[in-house]
C-alpha cells in the first residue's frame, strides 16, 4: 500500500486494517484498539504517524488485523478520509447503502 | 445423479481430490489464525484458492467452468449467498461469481459445500490458467459449426493443475467458441480458439497475444487449422514458450501479448513450432477415445417440441406487446426446431450489472428445470442463458422471469452494461463503475427507446485493468483518478466480436454526470444521422468521431 507522501494543511494521519478473520475494515484509536467506525481513529502527525505504524504492524497478528496503513483524513469536526477510495472503505460501499458502516 | 446437461460429470477421482485440496486449505486457514503462517506467506495460498482481501472483506470467486451451471449447482451458490454473505452474488465478466463479504473463517465450509456440487475456487486467482471461458450459446446456437463445450472441458482438465503452468509470468486466459459468430472475444484473449469442422475432424484456428488491461491489443492468427489430435500439444508449445520468455521483471510488461509484440507473430510461430519439435507427440496426442470418453460425461437433452410450438409462439408475441419486446432481443435462434435460447438480462434499469440475490438465483434454478433441463449458462456479458426452452413455453418463462424483475427487454441494447465491481468494492480501482452504470441504466431504461436505439454496447472499467472490458465496448469507459476526484474517459468503437476492435479516446475525461450527459448526446447524434438500418458503429464508421466528439463535448 503507497503511503501518503506528504500532508497538506489540515490534514493527518490516521491507521487502518482489516481484522484477519473476516476482513472487516478497521481503524485504531487512541489505546491501541481496532475498531469499525473511524470516528474513533486516533490522529498523527506524520512524524508520530511512522512509529505508530511500526508498532501497530509489529502487533497486528496480536491484535487480529491484516495489512496495517496510513490513511490520511481532514482533521475537522468530524475525521473524512482525504481520498474517495478511503471514504468508501470508511462509510462502506456507495450502492448498497444497507451496507454502510454503522456511523 | 445422471449426467448433467450442459457440463462434464465429476468422477470420484475428481472428488478425491477437491476433498484434499480443501483440508489442505482447512490447515492454511488455521495455521494464518493462529499466526503460523504470516500473510505474506498465506496470500499466494489464498489466492489459489480463489480467496481475495477486497476493500471491505474478504472476496471468494468460484469458477463456473465454460459459464456451464446446473439447478443444483445455482440453488448451492444462492444459499451460499443466503448464509455465508449478505444475500447476493456477482456474476463476472469471466463467467464467474464473487461473493463480496466472506469470513476467511468460514471458507473451508463454503469450500466443502461448493464441492458437494462439483464446484471449486481454484484457478479463479493468480498467475496461472484461469477459468475457460466459452460461448454461451454452446450446443443450442443455430449459427454454430460444432458445439466447443467437449473442448472446452479437456482444457479445463488439461489446465488445471498443471505443473508447469501454475507460475507464469502473469495470469493466462483461454476462449474457446465454435461459432463464426464470436460471442467469446477470442480475438481479446492470450489463447482465442474458433473451432471448425475440417476434412477429417474437427479443426482449430487459434489467436494468440490478445488481450485489454492499460495495453489493449488484438490477438493474430498463430495457427489456422491445428488438427483435434494435435490441440493440447499445440497448447502446451504456446504457453510453454511464453512461460520460457515472458517477462517476470515487470508485471507491466508480463502478458503473453507484450511478447508476442515484442517478437512478432513470425517468431513466436516459429517457436512454437521448435517447441512443438521436442516434444512427444504421443504423450501430448488428444486421441478419439479420449474425446469420446469425455464427451459420454455429458448428457444430451431431449429436445422435443409440439410441431406448433413457433405456431403458439408467434401468436403469443401478437398478442402480447411487451412479451415481444424481450422475445427480440432476448432470445437467439435454436438448432433445433421449436425450441429457443432465452438470455436472462441480469441488468435491470437503475440495478447493478450481474448481481443477482439469492432468491433470484434460486428462481433461476428452479425455472431451469422446468424450461431447460436444469442447465443454466453465466455470460461473460454477466446474464444468464436459459440454453433449450420450447418455444410454446417462452411466454410462461417470459412471465416467471417478471416475477422476480428478470424480465429486463435490453439484451445487446443499451441498457445491457457491462461493468467491473469497481471501487465500491474491488482494492485496485481508481473509481467506481457501478453507480455510473445504475444512472446510464436508468436514463436509458425504457423498453421502447432501447430498441429504437438498437444494437449498442456500453463497458465500463473502473480501473485500467479493463475487467469491464471497456475497449470492447461500441462505448467504452475508463474510470480515472483525478487528483482525489472521478472522472470518466469515453471511448468510441470498441467491439469483441469477429471484428475486434479497440476503441479510441473521444476526448478528456469528465466528471461522472457530465459523463451520462455527454452519452446520451452521443446517443442523440447517432439516431440524428443514421442512414436507414444502420447500427451505432455503422454510422461511428461512416461519419467517423467527429460529430459524436462534438455532441460529447457541446456542454462543457
Amino acid at each position: 500500500m503507497k503511503r501518503p507522501t506528504r500532508l497538506s494543511a489540515g490534514e493527518k494521519l490516521v491507521l487502518t486494517a482489516n481484522r484477519l478473520l473476516d476482513g472487516q475494515i478497521v481503524w485504531r484509536d487512541a489505546f491501541g484498539q481496532w475498531l469499525p467506525q473511524i470516528r474513533h481513529a486516533e490522529t498523527y502527525d506524520a512524524e508520530s504517524a511512522e512509529l505508530a505504524l511500526e508498532n501497530a504492524k509489529h502487533n497486528a497478528q496480536r491484535d487480529g488485523v491484516v495489512g496495517v496503513y496510513e490513511v490520511a483524513v481532514q482533521d475537522g469536526s468530524a475525521i473524512e478520509p482525504v481520498s474517495v477510495r478511503e471514504r468508501i472503505r470508511a462509510h462502506g460501499p456507495t450502492v448498497h447503502p444497507q451496507f454502510a458502516t454503522e456511523a | 445423479m445422471n449426467a448433467p446437461v450442459g457440463h462434464y460429470q465429476y468422477d470420484q477421482i475428481d472428488r478425491n481430490f477437491l476433498q484434499s485440496r480443501i483440508e489442505e486449505f482447512e490447515s492454511q486457514v488455521q495455521r494464518r489464525i493462529d499466526g503460523t503462517l504470516t500473510e505474506d506467506e498465506f496470500k499466494p495460498l489464498r489466492l489459489m484458492n480463489g480467496l481475495y482481501l477486497q476493500l471491505h472483506a474478504y472476496m471468494l470467486r468460484i469458477a463456473i467452468p465454460y459459464g456451464i451451471l446446473d439447478s443444483r449447482q445455482m440453488r448451492k451458490l444462492s444459499d451460499i449467498a443466503h448464509r455465508y454473505d449478505r444475500d447476493y452474488g456477482h456474476f463476472t465478466t469471466r463467467q464467474n461469481i464473487q461473493f463480496n463479504w466472506i469470513r476467511l473463517e468460514d471458507t473451508p465450509a463454503i469450500l466443502r459445500e461448493l464441492a458437494d456440487v462439483d464446484m471449486h475456487a481454484i484457478q479463479t486467482s493468480g498467475n496461472c490458467i484461469r477459468n475457460v471461458t466459452s460461448d454461451e450459446f454452446a450446443g443450442a446456437a443455430a449459427d454454430e459449426l460444432v458445439d466447443p463445450r467437449v473442448h472446452a472441458e479437456i482444457l479445463r482438465q488439461w489446465s488445471t493443475l498443471h505443473p508447469e503452468f501454475t507460475f507464469l509470468p502473469r495470469k493466462f486466459k483461454i476462449a474457446i467458441s465454435g461459432s463464426p459468430n464470436d460471442r467469446v472475444a477470442a480475438r481479446f484473449h492470450d489463447i482465442g480458439i474458433l473451432a471448425r469442422p475440417g476434412v477429417d475432424g474437427t479443426v482449430f484456428r487459434i489467436f494468440v497475444g490478445g488481450g485489454m488491461g492499460r495495453t489493449p491489443i488484438i490477438g493474430q492468427e498463430i495457427f489456422d487449422a491445428v488438427p483435434e489430435d494435435r490441440l493440447l500439444a499445440t497448447l502446451e508449445a504456446i504457453v510453454r514458450v511464453y512461460n520460457a520468455h515472458g517477462r517476470r521483471d515487470n508485471i507491466y510488461k508480463a502478458r503473453i501479448k507484450i511478447l508476442v509484440q515484442a517478437i512478432g507473430i513470425e517468431a513466436y510461430r516459429e517457436a512454437v513450432e521448435a517447441e512443438l519439435a521436442l516434444m512427444n507427440p504421443d504423450h501430448y496426442r488428444l486421441t478419439p477415445e479420449t474425446v469420446a470418453a469425455i464427451r459420454a460425461r455429458f448428457a444430451v437433452p431431449e429436445l422435443v417440441a409440439p410441431d406448433n410450438a413457433s405456431e403458439v409462439l408467434a401468436q403469443q408475441r401478437i398478442a402480447d406487446r411487451e412479451f415481444d419486446l424481450w422475445v427480440r432481443s432476448n432470445t437467439h435462434e435454436h438448432r433445433a426446431s421449436g425450441h429457443i435460447i432465452a438470455v436472462v438480462s441480469m441488468k435491470p434499469a437503475g440495478g447493478i450489472p450481474g448481481d443477482a440475490t439469492s432468491v433470484q438465483m434460486k428462481r433461476l434454478a428452479d425455472l431451469a428445470d422446468v424450461h431447460s433441463f436444469g442447465e443454466l449458462r453465466i455470460t461473460h456479458l454477466q446474464n444468464v442463458v436459459l440454453g433449450h426452452v420450447r418455444q410454446d413455453r417462452l411466454h410462461d418463462l417470459w412471465l416467471s422471469l417478471r416475477e422476480v424483475g428478470l424480465a429486463s427487454a435490453n439484451v445487446g441494447l443499451i441498457g445491457d452494461i457491462v461493468a467491473c465491481p469497481g471501487l465500491d468494492y474491488c482494492a485496485l480501482a481508481n473509481s467506481r463503475s457501478i453507480p455510473i452504470a445504475q444512472k446510464l441504466g436508468a436514463r436509458f431504461g425504457n423498453a421502447d427507446l432501447q430498441a429504437e436505439i438498437g444494437a449498442l454496447s456500453i463497458n465500463i472499467s473502473g480501473c485500467i485493468n479493463a475487467c469491464g472490458h471497456h475497449h470492447a465496448g461500441n462505448i467504452g469507459l475508463l474510470g480515472v483518478d483525478k487528483r482525489g476526484e472521478e472522472f470518466f474517459q469515453i471511448t468510441l468503437g470498441g467491439r469483441a466480436d469477429q471484428g475486434a476492435a479497440i476503441g479510441s479516446i473521444l476526448g478528456p475525461a469528465l466528471p461522472e454526470d457530465d459523463t451520462v450527459d455527454a452519452i446520451a448526446r452521443i446517443v442523440d447524434c447517432y439516431l440524428g444521422k443514421r442512414t436507414a438500418g444502420e447500427t451505432f458503429l455503422d454510422t461511428l464508421s461512416r461519419l467517423g468521431d467527429v460529430p459524436f466528439k462534438d455532441a460529447a463535448y457541446e456542454a462543457v
